[in-house]
Formats: C-alpha cells, sequence, structure tokens
C-alpha cells in the first residue's frame, strides 16, 4: 500500500483523528508520512492505513439485498468514519439504485444518478427503510424471498470453490479478520467438504 | 445533504443508468446441483487479479475467501462440464470413470446469475472456462453470447475473463476480445511432449499455441484503441503433471513472455483426482507452485536476467524449496552493499528487500543518511534475510549463514 496524495481525508476518517493531530499532518507531505520514521509520523501512518485497510474490506464484504426495485440496503457497522465513502462506491456501482447501508444507530443513503452523489444521513437504518418505502410506494413482497435465493446461489458456488486438499486456515482468519466480517454483518460459514462413508471405505 | 422524498423520487426518474432496475421477480431459479458441479469444475483455476484499467484503476477487490486462503472475487464457473478431450488429470475428461452427470448453462441464465451476484456485492466479476462440449465453436459461441448479453442488454461494466477453448476459430477470438477484460489460454503442459503425455488429443502447436498468436496479432491490430482488452492475455499451466523440470516450465514461461506477450503466468501444482488415469501419480507440493511464483517475480517484476535465475535451478533442474532469491544472491553478490549509496536496481537484488522497500531506501536516504539497520527495520525492511548483504558505515555483520549452501 502507498500513502495516498489525499491522506489526510483518510486521516480525518480514523475514529480516534483529532483536530489537532489533522493540523500537524497538514504540514507532511505523502512522501514523508511513507518513509519518515519519527514516533508521531508513524502513528499517523499507521492510522491512515488503518483506515485504508478497512475501506478496501468492507468494500469487498458488505453484501447488498433489494427492497423493491430501486433500493439496496445491507448492514455496516464500521469502526472508523467511513460510512459515507463506503456507501458513495456502492452508489456508483449500482447507478441509478438508493444503496442504504446501516445498523441500529446509524444510515448513510447515497443515490448515483447521471454522474451526480445525492446523499443522506441519518439515523437508524430500520426507520430509514420505512421513510422510503413510503415515499416509493414499494410493497413489501419479494425481497425476503429474493434474499434467500440469491444468498443460497452464493453459499453453493463459494462452497463449490473450496480445495480441500489447500487446506489454509491461517490464510484464511488473516484475510478475513473476524472484526471486519462482523464490521459487515457477515458470517461466512464453510460448509467443509464432509467426508463420506464411500471416501472412508474407499482409503481403507 | 437531501431528503429522503427527493432521493426517492430522483431514483423513481431515472431510466438511463447503466444496470437498470433491480429484477425484482424471483432472480434465477437454477439447479444448484448445477451451480455447485460447474463451480467446482473451475476450482483448480487461479485468477488472482481483477484489476482492470478499464475505468479508473482500483486495486482487486476480493469478496470473500476460503478455508483454504485463496479469494474468490469472480464467479469462476464452466459454461459445460461436457468435454470430449482425454486430459488425463482432469475430471470432466472423456476418459474418466468419476465423472458427474453432464451439466450446462444457457447464456440467459448464466447473465442472470452473474447480474444477481454482482449487484449483491459478492462478486466483482465473471471468469466463464468450460468443457469443449461437442465442439469448441458451438461452446465458445454459446460463452460469446452470455458475455454480450452482460455487455450488452444489461449494461454490465464489472470484470470478465474469458478462457478461450483450444483449437477454437480466429473469428470467435476476435469477439471474444473485443468483448472480455482478459482472456487465456491454458497450456497446462510445458512443451509439445509432455503434452502428448497428458493429453492425446489436444495439439500443443496448433490448438495451443497458434492461438495465443492469433490473440497476440488480433491485439496488435488493434493497437491504438486502449479500451480492447485492457487486462491482456494470460496463461496457466499445471505443474508437475507430466513430471517436466522447473527449468523447462522457466523456458516455456520467458516464450510466453517474450513472443506471446502474456501479462502474467499461473501455475497449479497438480493433485491427482479420483477416476482420472493420473488418479495414482504423485501430489505435486504446493511450494513447488510457491517457488515457480517466486522465480516469476524475479524475472517480471525484478527484472533479473534469465542468465542469472537459472543459477537458483539444481543439477536436475529443480527449484529446491528456498527463496530462490537467495540462491542468486550467493552466487552473484560478492560484496555487501552500502544502502546509503547502492542505485535501485542493486538494492532490487538484496534477499528480504523488494521494490517497495527499496524506493523507501531512496526517499528515505535522500533526506537524511542511513545510520543503522534499527532505521531499516522501522522502514519495513526484513533484516534477518536481508543484514549479511548490506554494509553501513563500513561495519557488517559477518554471519557463516550466508556462505551455507
Amino acid at each position: 500500500m502507498k500513502i495516498p496524495d489525499n491522506f489526510l481525508y483518510y486521516l480525518s476518517l480514523h475514529e480516534n483523528c483529532n483536530e489537532r493531530l489533522l493540523a500537524r499532518a497538514g504540514n507532511l507531505t505523502p512522501e514523508v508520512v511513507e518513509v519518515c520514521i519519527h514516533p508521531e509520523v508513524a502513528r499517523i501512518k499507521k492510522m491512515v492505513y488503518a483506515v485504508l485497510g478497512e475501506t478496501h474490506r468492507m468494500k469487498a464484504f458488505v453484501r447488498l439485498q433489494p427492497l423493491g426495485a430501486r433500493v439496496l440496503y445491507g448492514f455496516f457497522k464500521p469502526r472508523h468514519r467511513i460510512g459515507e465513502h463506503v456507501c458513495d462506491t456502492l452508489a456508483r456501482r449500482n447507478a441509478g439504485i438508493i444503496v442504504v447501508l446501516g445498523n441500529g444507530s446509524d444510515s448513510w443513503i447515497s443515490l448515483c444518478r447521471e454522474g451526480r452523489i445525492w446523499r443522506n444521513h441519518s439515523g437508524g437504518m430500520a426507520i430509514a427503510l420505512e421513510k422510503l418505502k413510503t415515499a416509493m410506494h414499494c410493497s413489501e413482497d419479494g425481497p425476503s424471498e429474493d434474499r434467500s435465493s440469491v444468498e443460497g446461489l452464493w453459499q453453493v458456488y463459494y462452497d463449490s470453490q473450496y480445495c480441500p486438499e489447500r487446506k489454509n486456515p491461517a490464510a484464511f482468519h488473516r484475510h478475513m479478520p473476524r472484526r471486519d466480517q462482523d464490521s459487515a454483518g457477515l458470517r461466512l460459514v464453510q460448509n467443509k467438504r464432509n467426508a463420506t462413508l464411500e471416501d472412508f471405505l474407499s482409503e481403507g | 445533504m437531501v431528503t429522503l422524498e427527493k432521493i426517492a423520487h430522483l431514483a423513481e426518474e431515472c431510466r438511463f443508468d447503466s444496470l437498470g432496475p433491480v429484477q425484482s421477480t424471483a432472480v434465477v431459479d437454477v439447479d444448484t446441483e448445477k451451480l455447485r458441479n460447474l463451480g467446482e469444475g473451475t476450482r483448480h483455476d487461479v485468477c488472482a487479479s481483477t484489476f482492470s484499467p478499464r475505468e479508473e484503476p482500483l486495486p482487486g477487490i476480493c469478496h470473500a475467501f476460503t478455508q483454504d486462503g485463496r479469494c474468490v472475487s469472480l464467479f469462476k464457473t464452466l459454461y459445460t462440464n461436457h468435454c470430449t478431450h482425454q486430459c488425463s488429470y482432469c475430471t470432466n475428461a472423456a476418459n474418466c470413470s468419476n465423472k458427474s452427470r453432464a451439466f450446462s448453462y444457457t447464456p440467459e441464465e448464466l447473465a442472470r446469475i452473474t447480474l444477481s451476484l454482482y449487484r449483491s456485492n459478492f462478486i466483482e466479476g465473471l471468469f466463464l472456462s468450460s468443457g469443449a462440449g461437442r465442439d469448441e465453436d458451438h461452446v465458445t459461441e454459446r460463452m460469446v453470447e452470455t458475455v454480450r448479453l452482460l455487455r450488452q442488454k444489461h449494461a454490465f461494466s464489472g470484470y470478465i475473463h474469458l478462457k478461450v477453448l483450444p483449437g477454437c476459430s480466429r473469428a470467435h477470438i476476435q469477439e471474444a476480445i473485443e468483448l472480455a477484460d482478459r482472456v487465456s489460454i491454458n497450456l497446462e503442459a510445458a512443451s509439445a511432449s509432455h503434452m502428448s503425455e497428458i493429453c492425446a488429443t489436444k495439439s500443443y502447436e496448433n490448438d495451443i499455441l497458434q492461438r495465443q498468436r492469433y490473440i497476440r496479432d488480433i491485439l496488435c491490430i488493434a493497437k491504438n484503441s486502449k479500451a480492447i482488452l485492457p487486462a491482456g492475455q494470460t496463461t496457466q499451466l499445471v505443474v508437475g503433471a507430466a513430471g517436466e523440470s522447473d527449468e523447462e516450465i522457466f523456458k516455456r514461461v520467458l516464450y510466453e513472455y517474450k513472443e506471446i506477450g502474456v501479462k502474467r503466468a499461473y501455475y497449479s501444482a497438480f493433485s491427482p483426482q479420483r477416476g482420472t488415469p493420473f488418479e495414482n501419480r504423485k501430489a505435486q507440493p504446493l511450494w513447488r507452485e510457491h517457488r515457480l511464483y517466486q522465480m516469476d517475480w524475479l524475472f517480471r517484476v525484478y527484472h533479473f536476467k534469465p542468465g542469472e535465475i537459472c543459477h537458483a535451478f539444481n543439477e536436475n533442474g529443480f527449484l529446491c524449496n528456498a527463496d530462490p532469491k537467495m540462491a542468486i544472491a550467493r552466487e552473484f553478490m560478492d560484496k555487501p552493499l552500502d544502502p546509503n549509496t547502492a542505485a535501485f536496481r542493486e538494492l532490487l537484488r538484496v534477499p528480504g528487500i523488494g521494490p517497495k522497500s527499496a524506493q523507501k531506501i531512496v526517499a528515505f536516504r535522500k533526506r537524511q543518511p542511513i545510520v543503522a539497520k534499527a532505521e531499516l527495520a522501522a522502514m519495513g525492511i526484513r533484516i534477518k534475510r536481508a543484514g549479511p548483504f548490506l554494509k553501513i558505515n563500513g561495519w557488517r555483520d559477518t554471519t557463516l549463514e550466508m556462505w551455507q549452501a
């Protein structure tokens, strides 16, 4: 990872960032942050990496489900203040669809239309979804059924990709830390290809 | 910040954005047995990158990892598992006794599955391979049709990697190139003679190399337009199925990089599958795959010369289970380097220093000289490995480790 030019933006999203730290980091260039080994600069670098890392993983781990034809929503509880940033990215990917990310106390809403982004930030996601539903007059039916069907497809496909002869749980946990799975509301279970009686007999 | 009502209104009005509304009808009604079988068919295929310069450059996003630590970022599947080839390591081959039922998607079905998984943020794109079916041109036509549906009917802008089937026609390759981000043909073997041992029904020269040259030539003609095949052509080898040495693999890969212009090669260690003619052959250790990738990196990223890399092979032409860079450094680095004066290229030759570390050292010493190894360690350089090859202030570690065989 390289420190990006707009690293101050990412630093400002860190949960422990304050105005004083931002002001001090304002004098630094990305190159200096990258190589300087002074403890304070090293701390800034670590904070920027922490935000970049969480952002990157959240863009990958958050799963969306449809509500009517024009809304996608998903559970999201990040440690850093990256709700809006991630929501914008997903809205850009699904242009013309309202993307709602949130949890019990926060929600972020973004819509990308003709290259422009419209945003809203409000309280709990359930309330925001309720409001959207009335505003769009969309009906209740469908979504829950939809979710299980797409998720079911995914689970079957995901399980099919596992090679038992390459088993490497350490790498799995390194790439998918429990903490980040929790932030995205993800519970990745892999039905390991359980050995059948037939396998046992043929081996014996 | 705008009100929810306004956002709702704006969303309802927009008709011209890329993917169109979510299809709320039960998206797909797929036979899960089919999904599982065709998914398993690509288990051993490797595709690491979803990086595509089609739009703004983004690093590959991995949406999940399996218990084996490899990422799932694409919907990686076969179009059909029906195949007439007789590859001795493959469970879909015509001569495999443990074959599953034959399945096949339809283009519409496959496009819909891909779209609904993409929409829910499970995947970044599609990786479409296939058995040869009755004839490869027919299957390729259907695969291209799938991609065309995605790109044109559904305005899908995700990543698409298409496998070109050995022996398919130039016209179909042309179509595939126009729609995909990356295409590839699997070499599988290191040479024609190894190929004949693995598979009697494919001609190495004509079915595989010639198709790679088609791709190269088509890309060469279309050089001016950047939008064509942004992620280029790649290839993949099965390592160790036919008893080939690492040196033979290296020679083949060199040819691929220089003459065919592949972006990169993938290596997949052979593992015996039940019911195939190679069932009783020994599985290749996974470290062999890892060492081959290291060798590959030394050539492609570190720009070592082939003549230098050859020193990493033993007398039988195999890499041993140790970092090839260390073996090469022992051979060629007779004096320790001073990180304050060494050029970037020289730094790259030190084991434990990669392109990023070398860049950091160069940037650091512009501001202040490096006076202690602890400074290097703080920059993230692996001192344990690099230490014996470095000298700072005229002093250096004298370890026997460097001279050990």
